[in-house]
């Protein structure tokens, strides 16, 4: 069966045997777009969190077969060079351990931000309590999304 | 030479190593032509933060600029660097940077030294004019400067210097001040190429089905479904493999099982699903985890001869002194280490060779195992080290590799990426150590603590390492100690070996009971604690160097003073402390708990830690409140509940992690410290969370709660 498939602006067409493969396996088997990663395969870590039509969605749990007219993006599409303000944050506060569940832990973060721009820190911590980190890195995350929060409120880009 | 496909800049940085010599100056160093350190990286990055700790260390005394030092993971070379003086590729209890910080300082002065010579032979000026000044090498009294990417050719021509001049730690600028891992612009951008990552040309995908219960067979299989499967390839068993232990060290279980070979990951984890295997149990088919408990329980009435004892090894029965005795039963039970990368291993074995990419916490034992699986001489196996989504003690072994190798081998020498499922992560895995802690204690006329019994009943691996258990790491003043161990290797209905913190969980425990003598004494367990800690007092326990009272002191009060120990708490609150040595790491939290209607709230946590020079306090930071929600996640939801020989749980709605809104404020307190040197911290702070919270419980409710995890039937029956 083909599929066509959009990621990061580009258009893919797959040929699978399978159009109930998991959006994450075409990622990272078939069109080798790695940073998206496998956690658990039934929607509970958030590490293979992507955004699809601005949304986030856990790729592991959404066929390719869904997806024809719609855009993926993947952590390696969120901004052109790692400039997007959470990356930037991420990096001032030192928020990676192992790093693994980071990118799921990003895209989940921009499209709740994209949605509600000021939240407040309960409303982060709700949000963001889908996406398990074993490191522990939880605190820092929260600090670095607030920290964003603060400065796009403040009508900064830095 | 490997032939990756890769996006990944490290891969490709590892091949063309030896082509490079040019630029290598001595140990760990090259400096690439337009001045680029690139810091050659033999540990293994999981999370703990060394790679970044040891570029401080090497930068600091090679005087580079700090924004120019890249980390690279360059193939594993065991002739130059396994059991030498660099500390081998091993990378596990907490011991790197005690290890390699003088490896490191050393290594980093010599570059430093080579470049300084490299351009007064180019200026034909003295050696001691020429000045290293942060990736400059200046000589002042001309004026002139060279950069380091234009001397290190002509360095590296020269001997690498047998003696160094290490720089005074008063002068450190990076040792010492907070840095950014150097992997996150990869991370947060989704390059970062662990091993899940990698890719190759013809690379095939596998998933095993391994038998769900510990010593359990392969009765029999039936393939035809599976190879049905579109895009499946090869269904075949693992039964050659089942079982190998090829080193004493680290005897490890390779579980038989029916391994698919397809396409892609999804086409062969279908083709599993299509799988039909019946499974001879064996005896552990039989049983659970409650007959593995009863059975511990058991022994744990058993008196032996003592492991260790200090003073009489009989005074918890000196009836003559004794006033009160008191016991307790703790267990801490097998744990999940529930990596958020699960387990892979990507191999390529060939007739005359093989090459594996793995991130492994022992390259050395992999290649060791690679080496007896294929017989092949070891400079015929290739290994890639890659970073991991975390190792935490699971990654010390070399199961994943034999798996890998054996099915390259088996599909036609071809490349394959075998990789493990949550599910199998959850079933079919080594798991952390039971322990079973049995304490009795004794008071005297005085109302002192005449003596402390701790027996411990243990599953462990390291039979060779731990086959002499030394006395429990306690400051206390306690005039009669005693110590008993008995293992239950051969009674183990799951595989125990090495989780983060490993045996010093049980052993944390005995802060539990301490907790529960000062009940009986009606002291305060701050009080208590450190009227028993003997100012000045070093305590020889047998171990590499003695532990000192004063220490334990220090944090102790540090933390007692930053939680507000001893101010006033509403009803059904309470703190609890744990004070715990580790290694030569001294460390102490303190939990703030709220338990109301049969539910737990962990309210804060403060944590004061003294691990010696601290080379990276953002890390360290990052270590300790890591080990903590490790701890609570352990404490809340832990456990790995077996029936009829087989794990129960299944993914991460079962087996539940610790999340963000269950995380508590956690406020780490480093102590101000005059060590010279680094010890451990990437375990130290995981053992302290359940003692600590299990003391609070009590303080809150008054009922004592000796087992995790805590759940809310256990809450509600201490109402």
């Amino acid at each position: 069966m083909k599929v066509k498939l959009s990621v990061n602006d580009r258009i893919y067409h797959l040929d699978v045997d399978d159009p109930a493969m998991p959006l994450l396996w075409a990622l990272r088997d078939l069109i080798g777009l790695t940073g998206t990663k496998y956690g658990c395969g039934i929607g509970q870590c958030g590490a293979c969190t992507v955004h699809v039509d601005g949304a986030a969605v856990r790729s592991c749990s959404i066929p390719i077969s869904a997806l024809e007219d719609r855009a993926v993006t993947t952590i390696e599409g969120l901004s052109p060079d790692g400039s997007h303000p959470l990356q930037r944050a991420w990096q001032a506060h030192d928020v990676p351990q192992c790093g693994y569940c980071q990118a799921g832990q990003i895209m989940a973060a921009a499209a709740f931000l994209a949605h509600n721009p000021k939240p407040s820190p309960e409303e982060v911590t709700q949000a963001m309590s889908g996406n398990l980190c074993r490191c522990g890195t939880y605190p820092r995350i929260h600090a670095a999304i607030m920290n964003v929060v603060r400065k796009s409120s403040a009508g900064s880009h830095e | 030479m490997l032939s990756v496909q890769a996006r990944g800049a490290q891969i490709i940085a590892a091949k063309v190593t030896h082509d490079a010599l040019p630029h290598v100056l001595g140990d760990f160093i090259r400096i690439a032509p337009d001045g680029e350190v690139l810091f050659q990286f033999i540990k293994h990055e999981m999370g703990q933060g060394v790679s970044t700790a040891m570029a401080q260390i090497l930068c600091e005394e090679l005087k580079a600029d700090w924004d120019r030092v890249k980390i690279q993971f360059p193939v594993v070379d065991l002739p130059t660097y396994e059991n030498d003086r660099n500390g081998g590729y091993g990378t596990g209890g907490s011991c790197t940077l005690i290890y390699t910080y003088d490896v490191l300082r050393t290594a980093g002065a010599a570059a430093r030294q080579m470049l300084q010579a490299a351009a007064a032979a180019h200026w034909s000026v003295p050696v001691e004019e020429c000045r290293a000044e942060n990736h400059w090498i200046l000589h002042a009294p001309s004026g002139r400067r060279a950069s380091y990417g234009e001397l290190a050719p002509l360095a590296a021509r020269l001997e690498v210097p047998s003696e160094v001049e290490l720089q005074d730690p008063k002068s450190f600028t990076i040792i010492g001040t907070p840095r950014a891992a150097k992997l996150i612009p990869q991370i947060v951008t989704g390059q970062l190429i662990y091993g899940m990552d990698v890719r190759l040309p013809g690379m095939l995908y596998a998933v095993i089905a391994r038998c769900p219960i510990f010593k359990g067979k392969l009765k029999r299989y039936d393939a035809r479904r599976a190879l049905k499967v579109k895009g499946v390839r090869h269904v075949f068993t693992t039964q050659p493999i089942a079982g190998l232990q090829f080193t004493s060290f680290l005897p490890h279980d390779i579980r038989e099982g029916v391994v698919v070979v397809a396409d892609s990951t999804w086409a062969a984890i279908k083709g599993r699903e299509a799988l039909e295997i019946e499974w001879d149990e064996g005896p552990n088919g039989r049983l659970g985890s409650a007959d593995f408990e009863r059975l511990a329980a058991e022994r744990a009435l058993h008196r032996t001869d003592p492991t260790g004892f200090i003073g009489d090894a009989n005074a918890v029965a000196d009836m003559a002194r004794v006033r009160k005795t008191l016991r307790a039963s703790y267990i801490y039970p097998h744990q999940l280490h529930s990596c958020m990368e699960t387990l892979n291993c990507t191999a390529h074995v060939r007739e005359d060779g093989c090459e594996i990419w793995l991130g492994s916490q022992s390259a050395g034992m992999v290649v060791e195992e690679l080496q007896k699986l294929l017989g092949l001489p070891q400079e015929k196996i290739t290994m890639h080290m890659l970073p991991s989504g975390g190792g935490f003690g699971r990654r010390a072994y070399t199961d994943m590799a034999v798996e890998a190798a054996f099915i390259s081998r088996q599909a036609g020498n071809v490349p394959v990426k075998m990789l493990w499922t949550r599910e199998d992560d959850q079933q079919c895995n080594l798991v952390h150590l039971f322990q079973h802690m049995e304490y009795q204690a004794a008071l005297d006329e005085h109302d002192r603590l005449y003596a402390l019994y701790e027996k411990e009943l243990r599953t462990y691996t390291w039979a060779e390492r731990y086959a002499n258990p030394s006395l429990p790491r306690m400051a206390y003043d306690i005039p009669n100690l005693r110590y008993d161990f008995e293992d239950l290797i051969d009674e183990e209905i799951i595989h125990s070996s090495a989780w983060r913190g490993v045996d010093v969980h049980g052993r944390a425990l005995s802060e539990c009971f301490i907790d529960e003598i000062a009940a009986a004494l009606e002291r305060d367990p701050y009080e208590f604690r450190l009227s028993m800690l003997t100012p000045g007092r070093l305590v020889d326990l047998g171990t590499d160097a003695p532990l000192s009272a004063d220490r334990m002191r220090n944090v102790l009060t540090l933390a007692a003073e930053k939680a507000g120990w001893g101010t006033a708490l509403p009803e059904g609150r309470g703190r609890g402390i744990a004070l715990v040595p580790y290694a030569q790491t001294c460390c102490c939290a303190i939990a703030e708990v709220t338990v109301r209607e049969g539910a737990l709230t962990v309210d804060r946590m403060t944590v004061a830690i003294d691990c010696g020079k601290v080379v990276n306090p953002s890390g360290a930071h990052q270590q300790i409140v890591g080990g903590i929600v490790w701890s609570l996640t352990a404490l809340l939801y832990g456990g790995v509940p077996i029936r009829n020989g087989r794990v129960m749980h299944s993914n991460f709605h079962e087996n539940r992690l610790l999340r963000m809104n269950e995380c508590p404020p956690i406020d780490v307190h480093l102590v101000q410290t005059t060590e010279e040197r680094p010890f451990g911290l990437g375990e130290m702070s995981a053992p302290l969370a359940v003692p600590a919270v299990l003391n609070a419980i009590y303080a809150a409710t008054g009922k004592r709660i000796r087992r995790i995890p805590v759940t809310r039937e256990m809450l509600a029956a201490t109402g």
